[in-house]
């Protein structure tokens, strides 16, 4: 009989009493941790807003919307919007691409045998921890000299043509392009969003599964019916952990994607991303001048971004629950119980 | 579980006070037991820490090892971030001593709080390198067409002006794809300088910077991504440093010099040019389009920054050692990784500015091992 | 009754609902090829690359210079990444299960909301923004490059992961286990402490090893704050070196003789979190056994 059990015996009320405090404590403790991430996102951008202070006196508002970028002095001119187009592109590729393999793959790891799921899992978690910089080796090396010799004429040649979408295929496949960054994003962002989404559909009670089969579903509508809505928002959840990579990641994305401050229609043209523009910069930018500070300023804008992504994708979650979801196991067995009608 | 639980958290202390033990036990990397004057004959030298500039970054690495059978106790760390990133720890005092490839510039020497020294320890240069079918290493090019191509004026290989400097060759139609840097880097500053020079139109246009707002092309990350990035598309013509370039099987570029001499980029070429550097450094100081003959017109040099007067009589008195060693015995080791030494009287004008460094107000003279 | 908008109807399985539940497999098969396919090819482009320079100079010496690395080896890198990810763990790992915890059991007002949403924003922090946060911070303040800050700037990264990968999974434990518990009369802490997070003992492990995972290959802010260390370092007041700063180094340097460690050096990191990786699995398994 574990010593808080039922409320006998003398000394109930100060043990009582005595637990209360402790879960206090704790639910207390818990808090000021979480509330210790607000401080810390805080702190990071009192310190960058510091730093990026210079240029925002300088430019203003118009950093945001500013297309220019010149740090050679005498010359300066700072603007962000190309790279707040290339951040959002290559990881809205990243995304596209990667969540739906990533969510496909972890519910068949769910389905197959330990035997071959284990093996499996253990190596698509090793993945999370290649250093970027292999990645990108990779991708400079192996992947774009495929994209850009099969894979990209294809979609030009294809999806091209396609009235309104081919807009985003043309061009020439050659050269540094954000559709190769975008992939190697995509990929980068496996691991992570597998792992989570893996654990996310393993925890789904197996009567939910198990009833929906019983009733004749077929796998997939046994996933699509008793699975996926119980695991949507862990889901999401792990489509944001590799949102968040995708926007944060620096050095494999400089490798690939040409580094060129532009803004346009087609995937197969270079462009740049925030973070690799600030990684490419940072080491030699120096404190005299405004160069330094708008490379902060930059940081500072990407995470207003992932601010505003973060928000929207909180809305979308709220949003779609109706619509995306299907009925619950108790509401398909129900459905089955009641006569039907005619 | 519970078993789990507590030997996560048996782990987690233990690794603490491993950590914490560690700490108090051992000194800090940068501060070891030797002194002047140690048993066994001379100073032994104490561990230092130093970053700043990639580009000498491999011959630094080997004359640290090589520097450790001079004085073994002389364990200096040098990480290259970056010449920006070497004068802001500079300035900020978070190391012993700095490297940048690029000279300090007026608004930088401002901002140090103490006096430095500025001395050059090796030479290098930039060349352009290409990869298109058929035209082999060698292709003769000068200061204003070669803005042209990379102000995007001229856009294929058969033009004009790039026929007239080379008569004897047959030159393909394919369209110029052009490559530059996309970080900023003391290679772009030597290279947009040599083409500010030489050309009113970039100067005006571009100007010369660690990085500037390119007309056209495509941006590779690093000496290694802008090879990687011409060596994947026909057509390509990029900037590179020589070292770079040596590894890298492109086609290299003779440049023009100023005399109407087309000189091949190499360590003796290369060397040339060091003969027109000036003391004391200056911001503007720099060795391109060397008047000595057969001299490479792009060549560049890279700077040591050091304090002038420091207080820790080891430090100080390892790093007068070492520089003074770099500059004399050194110099022979740095054809083998492809850069080229100083001329010997610039390596002496080298060690007079050296020669101003103090430790408490006295002057320094180097130790036996290093000049015996 | 909604229950039955886009239902199925339970008739015979024959026609359409065949097809879909094919066309099913075939996307989960497909999906596995393609995730699979790159990511074992870089695992082999690793292996390939870095395989030739395992040594035991490699594996026990300090770099030995640029004109003959075969003499040496990447030693301190090993210990500097054990030290950095040993401190940025220990600090990450507490923290981000405590408000993973907060959020999955008592998160359901408006700080829940808005530390959820912080949390999300920091995790897409490049790397190198941490790194020049904890630089401003730490390094101008200690007056000197350390392993502390290095370690510092991976917690700024690793302490989001474990707290949303942590809520994810707490929060999928189903609510009748905690129910049960509170009814027998154990206090909220102790069904939080002895009966949710066993339970999700599995995940919890997954969400730090991934966070571990990440810091072990990070570059960027180990740059700006550790700086890096050609000699041995345990001093975490001190620069140390890191596997990744180094791959990042030699990988991209014209000496060819140093590619070759470079990639030996990344192998190595494949090699222990794959280490990671099994015990991870083993232990989740074990336990799950338990619970069965």
């Amino acid at each position: 009989m574990s010593d808080s059990t039922a409320v006998v015996g003398a000394g109930a009320p100060a043990r009582m009493r005595r637990s209360r405090l402790i879960d206090r404590g704790f639910r207390g403790t818990t808090l000021v941790v979480g509330l210790g991430l607000i401080a810390l996102l805080a702190l990071m951008l009192v310190e960058l807003t510091t730093g990026a202070w210079r240029t925002f006196e300088a430019f203003g508002l118009h950093f945001f919307v500013g297309t220019s970028w010149n740090p050679v002095s005498g010359r300066e001119a700072f603007g962000a919007l190309p790279f707040i187009f290339g951040s959002l592109v290559t990881s809205g590729v990243a995304i596209v691409i990667g969540v739906p393999i990533a969510v496909g793959l972890a519910l068949l790891l769910n389905q197959v045998r330990g035997s071959i799921a284990n093996p499996l899992t253990v190596f698509v978690d090793i993945l999370a921890a290649i250093p970027s910089v292999v990645y990108g080796l990779w991708a400079l090396f192996v992947l774009k000299p495929i994209l850009d010799s099969s894979v990209e004429p294809f979609l030009i040649a294809t999806l091209g043509r396609v009235p309104l979408i081919g807009a985003l295929f043309r061009g020439k496949a050659q050269g540094p392009d954000l559709f190769t960054a975008g992939v190697i994003l995509a990929i980068m962002i496996l691991p992570i969003v597998t792992a989570v989404s893996r654990e996310v559909i393993a925890v789904v009670p197996r009567d939910l599964r198990e009833a929906a089969l019983a009733l004749g579903a077929t796998r997939y509508e046994s996933v699509r019916l008793a699975v996926l809505p119980y695991a949507r928002s862990g889901i999401v959840g792990a489509s944001m952990l590799g949102l968040g990579r995708a926007l944060g990641e620096t050095i494999a994305v400089s490798l690939v994607v040409g580094n060129t401050p532009r803004i346009g229609w087609s995937l197969m043209d270079p462009g740049a991303t925030i973070p690799s523009w600030i990684a490419s910069s940072f080491r030699e930018a120096t404190s005299v001048g405004l160069h330094r500070s708008a490379l902060l300023a930059l940081a500072v804008t990407l995470v207003v971004m992932a601010f505003i992504l973060a928000l929207l994708s909180r809305l979308l979650v709220s949003r779609t629950a109706e619509l995306v979801s299907g009925p619950s196991a108790d509401e398909v067995v129900t459905a089955a119980a009641l006569p039907r009608a005619g | 579980m519970t078993k789990n639980w507590q030997l996560a958290g048996a782990g987690a202390l233990a690794l603490t006070i491993a950590l914490v033990a560690g700490a108090c036990s051992s000194s800090s990397s940068s501060s070891s037991s030797s002194s002047i004057g140690a048993a066994g004959g001379g100073f032994e030298g104490v561990g230092l820490t130093g970053a700043g500039a990639t580009f000498p970054d491999p011959i630094y690495e080997q004359w640290f090892q090589d520097y450790q059978q001079v004085e073994p106790g002389a364990k200096i760390n040098y990480q290259a971030i970056g010449s920006g990133g070497g004068i802001e720890q500079f300035t900020a005092q978070t190391v012993d001593f700095g490297a940048s490839d690029a000279p300090l510039q007026a608004d930088e020497i401002k901002a140090l709080p103490t006096a430095y020294i500025e001395l050059p320890t090796v030479l290098g240069g930039v060349v352009i390198a290409y990869n298109v079918q058929g035209l082999d290493s060698g292709l003769k090019l000068d200061g204003e067409t070669a803005a042209k191509i990379f102000l995007g004026d001229i856009t294929t290989w058969n033009d004009q002006a790039i026929a007239a400097l080379n008569p004897d060759v047959s030159l393909p139609s394919t369209p110029i794809s052009v490559v530059h840097r996309s970080d900023e880097s003391g290679t772009t500053f030597v290279y947009t300088s040599w083409l500010s020079s030489q050309s009113k139109d970039w100067d005006t246009k571009v100007g010369a910077d660690k990085a500037v707002q390119w007309p056209t092309g495509t941006g590779g990350d690093g000496n290694d991504g802008v090879a990687a990035a011409i060596g994947q598309t026909d057509g390509s013509i990029g900037y590179l440093s020589y070292d770079f370039a040596v590894s890298a099987t492109l086609g290299i570029a003779d440049i023009k010099s100023d005399d109407g001499s087309f000189i091949k980029p190499s360590i003796d070429s290369i060397s040339k040019a060091g003969g027109g550097l000036t003391f004391p450094i200056q911001p503007t100081t720099n060795i391109l389009n060397s008047s000595a003959k057969g001299a490479y017109p792009i060549a560049t040099t890279t700077y040591l920054l050091l304090y002038k007067d420091g207080t820790d009589a080891n430090k100080t008195q390892t790093i007068f050692d070492f520089v003074t060693w770099a500059l004399t015995r050194g110099q022979a080791t740095v054809q083998q990784l492809n850069y080229s030494p100083l001329p010997p009287d610039i390596a002496s004008k080298a060690l007079t500015a050296l020669s101003a460094m103090t430790v408490n107000g006295q002057p320094l003279t180097a130790s036996s091992a290093v000049t015996g | 009754m909604s229950a039955t908008s886009g239902a199925v109807s339970l008739g015979p399985v024959r026609g359409v609902r065949h097809v879909k539940d094919v066309g099913f497999t075939v996307f989960l098969w497909t999906c596995a090829v393609l995730a699979l396919v790159p990511l074992t090819w870089i695992a082999f482009y690793v292996v390939s690359k870095g395989i030739g320079a395992l040594s035991w100079n490699f594996f026990t010496k300090e770099p030995a210079g640029p004109l003959n690395p075969q003499e040496g080896g990447i030693v301190q890198s090993f210990i500097g990444t054990g030290l950095i990810v040993g401190i940025a763990t220990v600090i990450a790992v507490p923290l981000g299960i405590l408000a993973g915890i907060y959020l999955a059991e008592y998160g359901k007002g408006p700080t829940a909301s808005a530390i959820r949403l912080v949390a999300y924003v920091l995790l897409s922090t490049p790397s190198i923004v941490a790194g020049a946060f904890i630089w401003a911070l730490v390094v101008v303040a200690l007056g000197n490059f350390s392993a502390l800050a290095g370690g510092l700037s991976l917690v700024v990264l690793m302490w989001p992961i474990v707290a949303i990968a942590s809520e994810a999974v707490l929060r999928l434990v189903p609510q009748e286990l905690r129910e049960g518990a509170l009814a027998l009369g154990l206090p909220r802490w102790k069904t939080i402490l002895r009966v949710v997070m066993p339970t999700a003992g599995a995940g919890l492990l997954t969400a730090v090893m991934l966070a571990v995972a990440r810091a072990l290959g990070e570059t960027a802010p180990i740059l700006l704050t550790a700086l890096g260390n050609d000699f041995i370092n345990t001093d975490f007041r001190a620069p140390t070196d890191a596997v990744p700063l180094r791959v990042y180094d030699y990988a991209r340097t014209p000496v060819e003789a140093l590619h070759s460690i470079a990639w030996g050096g990344a192998l190595v990191l494949l090699a222990a979190v794959l280490f990671l990786a099994i015990s991870a699995r083993v232990l989740s398994n074990r336990q799950q056994k338990r619970m069965a």
